[in-house]
């Protein structure tokens, strides 16, 4: 088997591999990148809308900064998510903007003077002031409370991606491409790089680092349902579980969002709904306002997605010769907008629907998005469980998200913490930490590991079709782990998966075509595919409360009291048929917002008996410091800047703020 | 693959389409390029990533072909459909008639049967033009970005639309015959950041990567790119003004 | 595989040697590239240009035969400098020719570089034209062959008026076509040049973006009409002008070498 070594080996080349990458290049590391498919086809081109920053340079984003973005995003999460976590973002996604401005990344600016838009159904004018013409201009997003998600039209994602992977070409990081990590090399302690497939010839290859870190994306295609790209299989979440070791955090967290086109399940950009569309219902009423009269259609994605299942449930969907579904309204945004700021919608529906946007209505349906769970790590991205591991980006639970993203706040995730995981890897090389000594006799195990995987299949003459089972596994999770939840079905869920990973072992291929077999690669990812299907069914079940995108029928209301923790899941024995699932609280009394109402959606959160207590103990703070800065109250609150390297520690730069 | 899909047409019985596949796999030595035909029903709002989906599910788990992102805007998936480079995954069987012929597309890496190495190809374009803004001042992460026109921004855009799927060297005569030329991706590009106020390189830089034949002026102009880009990029009319400042560079 | 394992307890050994970072701005050790490929570019389409104006002028001289002999007699003195030395001077049409000559061949030359070379890339191209059915793609295909066509069926063309110039006149031309058994060629290159002349100009407009307009989508079926328009003017202008040639030629034909000479010239003769 051939060896390769590397400092850092980067597992998947989108945008928060790429970016991690060039951060440990950048200090001086040899840097290696596998990636399934050339890295700018990673599923991060499909991001459309646009990346959160409060750069508040826009009319409707004045006032924007560092706190506000800080509490949409938890508010957003359900306070399912990490505040520390989420402060770093915050503070470093404007410096990740304004870093892509300069590497090429066309946003869209501001242009002075005064311009129509629809907000809310009705034509208003806005005025933008002369001072902010041409920096960078910002649209609507649900669950925000200002105009913060930084754009280029609606190609966003692809234009990050290009111009962050055209500088790892500049920096001349090489990219193995076609390259799927199988495994991770490991003793339990510490890991030592991964052994890798060929996706071309079907031979494994030894990839030796110091540092590996893991940015493979989402899951979603463990769905039926999905706007993923298909490569989103969530393999490399699954090798680090099956490490025994690394645990999954929150896998029952999984997005939906509002508007994908129905039923090819493909992606319609919310910043539909931010730049004025509607969503309306089989009679073209708009059935938002009547269950949330205060963000309507901007609502958060899980409310918004929940909102829609129960109007269809409550008879008023659409129905075409596929089933149910709703109407996205976007006509009344006119044909000028629709041609140059949701471009790649108006394709989308020409291609896959033959119909023109700017003329009629778009079906959709909500579908899944997002996967908020993920490896899980510390601050700087660090995995749980083994030194030398690092996770960024969707495949990673560094929980900026918890129970629910908000739009915008994913890709602007993957260049953020890309910055600053590729920094900490940096860090970890740099010190003993990084030192290695790799027996030969582990190595040796490892490959042996995987080469007995494979075998079993290749071997394995039994009755079961691999294709047949992952679309079982993915009308299961559709069916009985989607929208909506319920004990029983999720239990049932549990029960059936378990049983189709049973017989995902009795696999027989129908081909033994030379070179990468495409079958027995699928019946490969099948198994590590179940087993995050059964993390995420056994982590809903075992949740019993409703938060962010989990909701349960059984128990609607969110448990702060008794589920303020995020589910840890770890595969200790391979022949366990369910993850051990271990919690982890989140501490109320060191958070900068305590629980509360997120100011939509339900109201009934069972509080949790230290939030009176915070809540006082932060009001007092915030009296003793009435008159210092924002900065100094923060800090007081609940400091962070000791987790940022330190060329991200700067204030941003903000009209009206003195820095 | 997508079983909601299967329906019947309202007014009668569904097509019987053939696929005719160009198959070929070069990690084995004993095969031999050949066309496969495979028989498939129709269904309502069948796209050919729908179509090949199914007959891999269910005819020949042995087929290769790339799709990632389904949605036409990844780029994986182009092929000649019917001789002619283009999108899989948002190409309507609908549109097609009964007898579908799909070969990979020329000029790249074939990896096997559908399945061609872009990704390869497109890394050498890219480091052979430095496709990457050239700017050597510092930026401070923490100050104001610098101002940029809106419709600047929007211009630059237009031409940053492209996806690197390679219909455009496929449709390329020039190329079919000279491999060493760039190709309307790479001088696409090339229009591209020279349009950008934030690269620093000016025509004579430019005119070192492209100013011979295997650049702009190995051109033919057969505009087979423009007519295939599946993004429609305005590639005939960039290619021609990249020529008149590449030209004039060279009368210099 | 342990074998191959070369990593020390630091980890610094790398079998991977890590490529060179690209240094941002251009090399600048690199001798500056040649202008040339730029200069013949610019040539290759003049001297085409050129060309093509010239046989449009070409035509419309060669056509005054249809409106009399006289007038094709005066246009041939005309060029033979005639009415401005008192007498012709043949040597200056072999001027031109010489001239014309140079372009074509420079023209030739030049456009040649673009061709398939070698078995290789000829079925390349075939094979690409064949199976994408694309018509500027296809036009060239004509375009490439009736230049290789010109080549030898222009070049027995222009070597005859070079050496004899003074032979242009409406029995002199209509002898040559069709006693002299001219006329295949001539019919043969009339669609080749008016072919490649037309596809020729048309692609000139597309590569150098001439008449793009607001709209080059538009533009662009436009002047693909006028490429139709303009080869389907030509090839009639001449196969009507030839006929008018062949017709002549054959009342002419026991005739045949005897020069014309202009009625007004005949007249004084007479009253002599």
């Amino acid at each position: 088997m051939e060896t390769i070594h590397t400092d850092v080996l980067v597992i998947g080349g989108g945008l928060a591999g790429l970016r991690a990458a060039l951060a440990a290049r950048k200090r001086g590391n040899s840097v290696l990148i596998l990636s399934l498919v050339p890295p700018k086809r990673s599923h991060s081109a499909a991001a459309q809308g646009g990346m959160q920053a409060s750069l508040g340079n826009t009319a409707k984003g004045a006032g924007d900064n560092e706190d506000v973005h800080f509490e949409d995003t938890v508010r957003g999460s359900d306070w399912g998510n990490d505040q520390e976590v989420a402060r770093l973002f915050v503070h470093t996604a404007p410096k990740a903007v304004r870093e892509l401005a300069s590497w090429g990344v066309p946003w869209n600016r501001v242009q002075a003077g005064e311009r129509e838009a629809i907000i809310d159904n009705r034509r208003v004018t806005l005025s933008e002031p002369e001072a902010a013409h041409g920096l960078i201009t910002a649209r609507d997003f649900g669950g925000t409370k200002k105009w913060r998600t930084c754009y280029v039209s609606d190609g966003t994602g692809h234009a990050m991606l290009y111009a962050i992977s055209d500088q790892t070409i500049a920096e001349g990081i090489p990219v193995h491409e076609r390259m799927e990590a199988v495994s991770l090399i490991h003793d339990g302690l510490r890991c030592y790089g991964a052994i890798v497939r060929n996706l071309i010839d079907g031979k494994l290859v030894a990839y030796i680092a110091r540092a590996t870190c893991i940015a493979t994306g989402g899951f979603g295609r463990i769905y039926q349902s999905t706007t993923n790209a298909v490569i989103n299989e969530g393999i490399g979440a699954a090798i680090a579980l099956e490490t025994g070791v690394v645990p999954l955090g929150n896998m029952e967290a999984v997005q939906f969002h509002p508007t994908a086109i129905f039923p090819a399940g493909i992606l319609v950009t919310e910043g539909c709904r931010g730049d004025g569309g509607l969503l309306r219902d089989v009679d073209g009423h708009r059935f938002m306002p009547d269950y949330e009269p205060e963000k309507k259609e901007l609502a958060s994605r899980d409310v918004v997605s929940r909102r829609m299942e129960a109007h269809i449930r409550s008879g008023k969907g659409a129905r075409n010769r596929f089933g149910e579904h709703l109407w996205l309204d976007i006509t009344q945004l006119g044909a000028l907008h629709i041609d140059h700021k949701l471009r790649e919608v108006k394709e989308i529906c020409h291609y896959f629907l033959g119909i023109d946007p700017a003329r009629q209505w778009i079906p959709v349906r909500p579908a899944q998005h997002y996967s908020m769970g993920g490896i899980r790590t510390n601050a700087h991205g660090a995995a749980y469980g083994l030194s030398g591991l690092f996770a960024c980006g969707e495949a990673a639970c560094w929980d900026l998200h918890g129970f629910n993203r908000l739009g915008g706040n994913s890709v602007a995730e993957t260049v953020v913490s890309g910055m600053i995981v590729g920094d900490a890897i940096a860090d970890f090389c740099s010190s003993s930490g990084g030192d290695m000594h790799l027996s030969t006799a582990l190595l040796r195990e490892c490959a042996d590991k995987v080469r007995a995987e494979f075998s079993a299949i290749t071997d394995n003459h039994g009755p079961e079709n691999p294709a047949a089972l992952l679309g079982a596994m993915q009308a299961i999770m559709t069916d009985k782990v989607g929208i909506v939840r319920h004990g029983e079905q999720l239990a049932e869920a549990v029960r059936e998966l378990t049983e189709l990973e049973a017989r995902s072992r009795q696999i027989g291929l129908r081909n033994h075509r030379p070179g990468a077999n495409p079958e027995l690669t699928l019946a490969w990812r099948l198994q590590k595919m179940l087993k995050l299907a059964i993390c995420v069914a056994h982590g809903a079940r075992q949740r019993t409360e409703s938060r962010g995108a989990h909701f349960r029928t059984d128990f609607p209301r969110r448990n702060d009291a008794e589920w303020l923790k995020r589910t840890l899941a770890y595969w200790t024995d391979p022949a366990q048929l369910v993850p051990s699932l271990h919690y982890e609280a989140l501490d109320v009394r060191h958070m900068e917002l305590p629980p509360g109402w997120r100011g939509y959606g339900a109201r009934d959160a069972i509080e949790h008996p230290e939030t009176a207590h915070r809540m006082a103990q932060i009001e007092t703070i915030r009296a003793q410091l009435a008159t210092a800065d924002r900065h100094a109250v923060q800090d007081a609150l609940m400091p962070f800047r000791h987790l940022l390297p330190r060329h991200l520690c700067g204030d941003n730069a903000r009209p009206g703020e003195s820095t | 693959m997508i079983p909601l899909l299967r329906h019947g047409k309202p007014d009668g019985q569904p097509r019987r389409l053939t696929l005719e596949i160009l198959r070929h796999n070069p990690a084995d030595p004993a095969s031999v390029p050949h066309l496969q035909a495979y028989e498939i029903e129709e269904a309502e709002g069948m796209t050919l990533f729908i179509a090949l989906n199914e007959i891999r599910a269910q005819q020949d788990p042995s087929l290769m072909f790339d799709f990632v992102c389904r949605a036409g805007i990844c780029g994986s998936c182009a092929m000649l459909v019917n001789g002619r480079p283009g999108l899989a995954c948002r190409t309507l069987t609908r549109d097609l008639g009964e007898r579908i012929t799909l070969a990979p597309l020329p000029v790249f890496e074939l990896i096997g049967d559908l399945s061609v190495n872009t990704g390869k190809w497109m890394r050498g374009t890219s480091e052979r033009l430095q496709t990457w803004i050239h700017n050597d001042t510092e930026t401070d992460l923490d100050a104001f970005e610098t101002r940029m026109e809106p419709a600047t921004a929007e211009a630059i855009y237009e031409l940053d639309r492209c996806i690197e799927c390679g219909c455009c060297i496929a449709g390329c005569g020039t190329v079919q015959m000279r491999e060493r030329f760039v190709g309307a991706v790479g001088l696409n590009k090339i229009a591209r950041f020279r349009l950008d106020p934030r690269d620093t390189r000016s025509d004579e830089d430019f005119y070192e990567l492209i100013g011979d034949d295997d650049g702009v002026f190995g051109c033919m102009s057969l505009v087979g790119c423009h007519d295939v880009c599946p993004k429609q990029l305005p590639l005939q009319t960039q290619i021609a003004f990249l020529r008149r400042k590449m030209a004039l560079q060279g009368m210099r | 595989m342990s074998s191959l394992i070369k990593t020390n307890a630091s980890g610094e050994l790398g079998l991977q040697a890590m490529p060179h970072p690209q240094t941002h701005g251009t090399a600048q050790t690199k001798p500056r590239k040649s202008r040339w490929p730029a200069r013949l570019d610019v040539l290759q389409s003049a001297t085409g240009l050129i060309l093509a104006v010239f046989l449009m002028a070409h035509m419309f001289f060669v056509s005054t035969i249809l409106i009399s002999q006289q007038a094709f007699y005066t246009v041939a003195r005309f060029f033979e400098g005639a009415y401005f030395f008192a007498r012709p001077y043949p040597a200056l049409v072999s001027c031109v020719v010489a001239v014309v000559i140079a372009l074509f061949i420079g023209h030739a030359g030049l456009a040649m570089r673009k061709f398939p070379a070698g078995f290789r890339q000829f079925n390349a191209f075939c094979r690409h034209k064949n199976r994408f059915h694309h018509s500027d793609t296809s036009l060239w295909w004509i375009q490439a062959w009736t230049g290789f066509a010109l080549f030898f069926m222009a070049t027995i063309h222009l070597y005859d008026m070079l050496t004899q110039p003074a032979l242009i006149g409406p029995f002199e031309s209509a002898d040559r076509v069709w006693s002299g058994n001219m006329w295949p060629l001539y019919l043969a290159l009339l669609f080749a040049v008016e072919l490649h002349g037309g596809i020729g100009l048309y692609r000139l407009a597309i590569k150098w973006g001439w008449l793009e307009g607001s709209d080059p989508q538009r533009s662009r079926r436009r002047l693909a009409i006028v490429r139709y328009s303009f080869s389907a003017f030509f090839v009639t202008l001449g196969l009507v002008t030839l006929l008018t040639y062949i017709d002549l030629g054959r009342a002419h034909a026991d005739h045949a070498g005897e020069r014309y000479i202009p009625p007004q010239s005949i007249s004084s003769v007479d009253r002599r």
